[in-house]
């Protein structure tokens, strides 16, 4: 019969060894695309280990490694690992926005208190990706900075951004700041259309939940 | 396939309203529209299936789309070539020039009228007068 | 539905589950919830039993793929004589890996000329001795020809049959947790991961870790197949989509 059964590799039952913490840091900065990968994956039980993470990422090409690395800070979820992560929302480059969201995502409630401040942003670019990160927040919390945004919020595609996390939510409590943004930007089709379309689903989600 | 087919386009875009809104434009002016919620579920639409155009946005969870475009025009497929329109909120120039160098054969900022969208689309469908 | 004898720890399993999610101390207290249909339970008890069902030849346009593109595409990227190497993960009771040891057998045409090491990995104990076991009822066979049934499988009594000694001798079960490096990384790379319908049931992180795991197991150029409602564009941006004819499945890049 071709099929085949190995037994297990030698040692198969123990696992990678504990990381030796001077070997991370080394292949962090000078290894090999498969070491800097494993280094990555080890890097989360290494302590002191954010700041060699942060230039590791200010130096990495590769988008496989990169993501190790987010992952890594996402895992510490220490308010200097997400610190760490922040800056990268700013990157020119659109893939590395992107590992950055999916890292704030991933880290959850650690990556929560930074929000407020980032909905705050001076760059519109920011605002615009703070808004996707709030939407696993509690609700009652995440509805308050939402609305926040939509009574004074000047750029219509942050507002279009928050909609698009309310209609998510579906409460009821955001109805009001939704009508009045849609008043504020009556203009632009768009943004009334989504409105709309959100209002119509928080109605549609309040009335189901009370059969 | 007759040039009376719909034109079919794929719409990429993270947030759901977005989709609906360029959905409900391009519909009424005949065009098919099947919906992708970022670059990696765009390219298994597109590896698939006929489609005419591609609107996609840039900041997507998973796969942006920029990476998106790299990655599509780099296969050397027949679907390597379609038209890509980029609609992005981002206004910057070196946002614009990025698109363009991921090979985005058009690039409009949000937020966009209906009539736009359909105008763009039509083009860059290959539309022609009367 | 017919319970068979190797249905008894499927039937536990669902058991406990429902008396856990009622809160039920014993199961007196949970059956006379359930005579009372408390809260739609009836209607739970019988969710229960009838979803994530698994049988032989599951998702058989994946199995077709394996033998009409990926074998091929990965022994084009091998050594000679190096084995192919192919993991079900998680495997349950064992129906994914047997079937797909039973569909190479019975279709490719290359399947002398090959080493292939089939294993089979899940993070219930209970179903891996199951599995090593290998024995099922009528309904687990159900997509199998009277002929495969025959060739593989000896009839334990009227209602079970057993895998044969030599199939079931020549594949590997293991317990893993997908999301435990330590516990995955040991068991090498891949040429195909069949990952079915459990990423989506991990939060975000868990998701990743598990994706990055399975990437490590997988060599470069190496495919995983994930349930036929799933997509990696909701998992992990590690992978490329890789389409066919009869799948879409998802591949580490080559070097």
């Amino acid at each position: 019969m071709p099929l085949i059964r190995k037994p297990p590799p030698a040692g198969a039952q123990t696992g990678p060894a504990a990381p030796d913490s001077a070997a991370v840091f080394e292949a962090l900065a000078r290894g090999t695309d498969d070491e800097r990968w494993a280094a990555a994956r080890a890097a989360a039980d290494v302590p002191g280990i954010v700041p060699a993470l942060e230039d590791a990422l200010e130096r990495e090409q590769k988008p496989v490694v990169r993501e190790a690395l987010f992952s890594a800070l996402a895992r510490i979820a220490s308010p200097q690992s997400i610190e760490a992560v922040v800056p990268f929302l700013r990157s020119d480059d659109a893939l590395v926005r992107t590992e950055a969201t999916d890292a704030l995502l991933a880290a959850k409630e650690a990556a929560w208190p930074y929000f407020a401040a980032l909905l705050r942003d001076p760059s519109v670019d920011v605002r615009i990706l703070a808004c996707g990160l709030a939407r696993d927040m509690p609700s009652d919390v995440a509805v308050k900075l939402y609305c926040d945004v939509l009574e004074s919020e000047p750029d219509v595609n942050v507002c279009a951004a928050a909609v698009e996390v309310l209609a998510e939510i579906g409460e009821t409590a955001a109805l009001p700041a939704l009508e009045r943004c849609a008043t504020r930007f009556s203009d632009t089709p768009f943004l009334v259309f989504s409105i709309q379309m959100a209002i119509d689903r928080v109605r549609s989600q309040a009335s189901g939940s009370r059969a | 396939m007759t040039n009376d087919a719909p034109k079919r386009v794929l719409v990429v875009d993270d947030a759901s309203l977005v989709r609906l809104y360029y959905r409900t434009a391009l519909e009424s002016a005949g065009f098919e529209v099947v919906e992708a919620l970022n670059g990696l579920e765009a390219l298994e639409h597109l590896l698939g299936g006929h489609f005419d155009l591609v609107i996609v946005d840039v900041n997507m969870p998973q796969m942006d789309g920029i990476s998106f475009l790299q990655t599509l025009r780099a296969k050397s497929l027949p679907v390597s070539s379609i038209p890509a329109m980029v609609i992005s909120s981002e206004a910057a120039p070196k946002r614009v020039a990025a698109a363009s160098a991921a090979g985005a054969n058009f690039y409009s900022v949000k937020p966009l009228r209906a009539e736009a969208i359909v105008q763009y689309a039509s083009l860059l469908c290959g539309a022609r007068h009367g | 539905m017919i319970f068979t004898e190797p249905k008894r720890y499927y039937v536990e399993r669902r058991v406990t589950e429902r008396m856990t999610a009622t809160g039920a101390s014993s199961f007196e207290l949970y059956f006379a919830r359930l005579r009372a249909d408390l809260q739609g339970e009836i209607e739970q008890f019988v969710n229960a039993f009838t979803i994530n069902e698994t049988y032989f030849y599951r998702e058989e346009h994946q199995l077709a793929c394996l033998t009409s593109e990926l074998l091929a595409a990965r022994l084009n990227a091998k050594p000679r004589g190096a084995p192919i190497r192919i993991w079900s993960v998680p495997c349950s009771t064992g129906e994914e890996p047997y079937s797909i040891a039973i569909w190479l057998l019975e279709n490719w045409p290359y399947v002398d000329e090959h080493d292939i090491e089939i294993v089979g990995s899940d993070i219930d104990t209970g179903a891996i001795a199951l599995a090593r076991g290998g024995v099922y009822g009528k309904r687990a066979l159900s997509r199998l020809s009277p002929q495969v049934v025959d060739r593989y499988f000896t009839a334990v009594d009227a209602e079970s049959w057993q895998i044969v000694s030599d199939l079931r001798d020549s594949v590997r079960f293991t317990r893993v947790n997908i999301v435990e490096r330590a516990e995955t990384q040991p068991h090498g790379q891949f040429d195909v991961i069949f990952c079915r319908n459990v990423l989506i049931y991990f939060d975000d992180l868990s998701r990743r870790t598990a994706a990055e795991n399975l990437f490590e197991n997988l060599l470069p150029g190496g495919f995983i197949c994930l349930g036929h409602t799933e997509s990696m564009s909701r998992i992990s941006p590690l992978f490329e989509v890789a389409r066919f004819a009869d799948a879409i499945v998802y591949q580490r890049p080559s070097r």
